[in-house]
């Protein structure tokens, strides 16, 4: 249990290629932060660093208040949960769970008792004494995380634990994972490429790309506020759609032209517009696909379609559609929504009509990317 | 689609032309392999029938004695022949385990570290191996007949001169732990292992195979060896070696009073080491090959 804060961390590489720049984060004692971006974006050299497993170019990482730069991992009193899971082969379950504590020389009745407990936790009592090799893929992260459990360590560091398992175990993992949480009650730092981890598991989600920050915040503030165009379209699948437009400003009313329709900014959102008086100018237009609806035919505000694709998936279709234009865009429609005949209409060149609200849209500025009215702090290059 | 090949003529013709190739092949293979090693055999059942030869001492022409005994062996201990041996065994064991260390400490440091010097470190051991050692024999011998290390005191001396180079024999090993995953090396240092106990308590046992033939090869360069023991002893009986002993019995003085017991000095030398080849078999095999695949 600790804090954590990281004060104008840089990783330089050997050859010169910076991975990390200057990444300021204060993580709260108890608190759940996942670090998400794509692969290079930086992510794991930063969970690594704080590990001590990479050397800190520049800046200070403290744990507990405590200035770790310069100390070995051993003496960082952190756990930590790979993607490769990392057992010890040769080890049985038991003895790879005893191994942190045994490098400690506590008493072999203690040892016992603690990880026994954590198996009963985990559900690997039976696996106690087989060899790793002879686990499943879950079973072995379960090993791994066990492992962590322990120790008592101030900060538990996972970094890409569930990668290397199927679809399934994965989603199910993840539920164990939030559960062994809040059994836990210590301080998690998780890095994932998968934004549906990253929503789902933290408190608090750093969105990374090319060793930059692109923004920090609750799951609902990344996903309602996207700071840029990079985290818009990060967040959420299948993600946001984004359509080159004109933010027009009437008397009183602001409209968005786009794709050869004229759509109303209403609402709470016109309202910030009018309040923060953004002039007309050209932006990129973002709209989630679940945001997106169908309109009625004769509705001339309006985006005229064709679809293209049609992906059923069960509870909600996803319309890939063409606009007379040329942008393609993806519309998301519960499939209770629909009546027979229309769901029998959507085949692919049928003609359709979307649209959507003032309140979902999200307006960015061509040239910086950045948010129009949720403008977020980070460097963008 | 199967099913139907099953009975169909012509597919299962085929197959036993397939049956009877592979066994032709494999005849033609093990006739091979029963002749070579009847080839390799045979001087060492000369040798071990020599041995028990006691009707005559030089070298007879024929293979079978005409009255078997023991006695060439209980000869043995009325000669420097046990002086020799011990020389020899002290040196190969304490080579073995000296280099064994050296050797697992350079491969893992390799491996594992990344330090300025270690490609042109690499490049420079792998250069200098190309050299054959005799080219350093006449400047060893000054050194340590400076250091008084040769003649009755080439033990230590020789000693010296195996364990000296023994990090560039690194090769092996480094390709076994480079196929070790790194993340292991990492899970252990934050579950709290110093760098040592990695190397001690995750590594080497998962290395077992290569240990094992690290401290083989380690043993038995030292009990072969015969060039360097003999310059370094310079006819000095106390500073021999077991080969270099034995041989001097093969001189023309020599050779008619000695031949059996020559023999018979043979056998009990091939003894360790066939039987730690037997024992460590399985992982000298595991261990070759296990470094192949990434070395």
């Amino acid at each position: 249990m600790a804090t954590v804060k990281l004060t104008n961390v840089v990783k330089i590489y050997d050859n010169n290629v910076t991975a990390v720049h200057d990444f300021n984060l204060d993580i709260a004692d108890k608190e759940f932060v996942v670090f998400v971006g794509p692969s290079g974006c930086g992510k794991s050299t930063t969970l690594r660093m704080i590990a001590g497993l990479e050397e800190i170019s520049g800046g200070t990482v403290e744990i507990d208040g405590e200035v770790v730069n310069d100390l070995q991992p051993k003496d960082r009193h952190i756990a930590m949960v790979f993607q490769n899971y990392a057992l010890y082969p040769h080890m049985t379950v038991y003895d790879n769970m005893a191994f942190p504590l045994r490098i400690k020389k506590m008493p072999e009745d203690e040892i016992y008792e603690r990880v026994t407990h954590a198996a009963e936790i985990l559900g690997i009592t039976d696996y106690l004494m087989r060899k790793p090799r002879a686990l499943s893929g879950g079973q072995r992260q379960r090993v791994a995380i066990g492992r962590a459990m322990v120790r008592d360590s101030k900060v538990f560091l996972m970094d890409e634990p569930l990668s290397n398992l199927d679809a399934k175990l994965r989603n199910q993992m993840r539920a164990e994972i939030i559960l062994l949480r809040q059994r836990l009650d210590t301080t998690f730092i998780y890095v994932t490429h998968d934004q549906t981890e990253a929503m789902t598991l933290g408190d608090r989600i750093v969105i990374m790309k090319d060793g930059y920050i692109m923004q920090v915040g609750s799951p609902e503030e990344v996903f309602d506020r996207p700071g840029n165009l990079f985290v818009a379209e990060f967040i959420g699948a299948p993600k946001m759609n984004t359509i080159k437009a004109k933010l027009v400003r009437g008397d009183g009313e602001y409209h968005v032209a786009a794709c050869g329709a004229v759509l109303k900014v209403g609402g709470e959102k016109g309202q910030m517009l009018r309040d923060r008086n953004v002039p007309t100018q050209d932006i990129i237009l973002g709209v989630r696909p679940e945001h997106m609806v169908l309109a009625a035919e004769d509705d001339a505000n309006a985006i005229d379609c064709t679809l293209e694709v049609n992906e059923m998936m069960g509870s909600e279709y996803h319309l890939h559609v063409n606009t007379a234009d040329g942008n393609k865009l993806i519309v998301r429609i519960p499939t209770i929504t629909l009546s027979p005949a229309q769901r029998e209409s959507l085949v692919p060149g049928a003609r359709l009509n979307v649209t959507c609200e003032g309140k979902v849209m999200h307006f960015f500025d061509t040239e910086s990317e950045v948010n129009i009215l949720y403008p977020c702090q980070a460097p963008i290059k | 689609m199967s099913k139907k090949n099953d009975y169909d003529p012509s597919e299962i013709q085929k197959r036993m032309g397939m049956k009877a190739k592979n066994r032709i092949s494999n005849t033609v293979i093990y006739v091979v392999l029963v002749i070579m090693s009847i080839v390799w055999l045979i001087p060492f059942f000369c040798i071990v029938f020599q041995s028990f030869r006691v009707e005559s001492t030089w070298m007879a022409g024929y293979v079978f004695p005409q009255k078997w005994g023991f006695d060439n062996y209980i000869n043995l201990a009325k000669t420097d022949f046990w002086k020799w041996y011990t020389n020899t065994f002290i040196i190969a064991v304490v080579v073995a385990a000296l280099q064994t260390v050296i050797v697992l400490c350079m491969s893992y440091t390799l491996s594992r570290f990344r330090f300025k010097i270690r490609k042109g470190l690499m490049k420079f051991m792998l250069v200098l191996g190309l050299f054959p050692g005799m080219l350093t024999m006449i400047i060893l011998y000054r050194v340590l007949k400076d250091l008084g290390m040769t003649q009755a005191n080439a033990v230590p001396g020789l000693i010296l001169v195996y364990i000296a180079s023994s990090g560039m024999g690194y090769y092996v090993s480094k390709g076994f732990f480079d196929t070790v995953p790194k993340t292991l090396d990492e899970a252990a240092r934050i579950d709290g292992a110093t760098r040592a106990q990695v190397l001690w308590k995750i590594i080497l046992p998962m290395a077992k195979p290569i240990v094992i033939y690290t401290i083989l090869t380690a043993f038995m360069g030292p009990w072969g060896d015969f060039v360097f023991a003999r310059y370094i002893s310079m006819n000095t009986s106390a500073g021999m070696n077991v080969a270099v002993g034995l041989q001097s019995w093969l001189s023309l003085d020599q050779i008619n009073n000695r031949y059996t017991m020559f023999c018979a000095g043979g056998v009990v030398v091939a003894i360790p080491v066939t039987i730690l080849f037997l024992c460590l078999q399985k992982y000298y095999v595991e261990g070759v090959t296990g470094g192949a695949v990434k070395g």
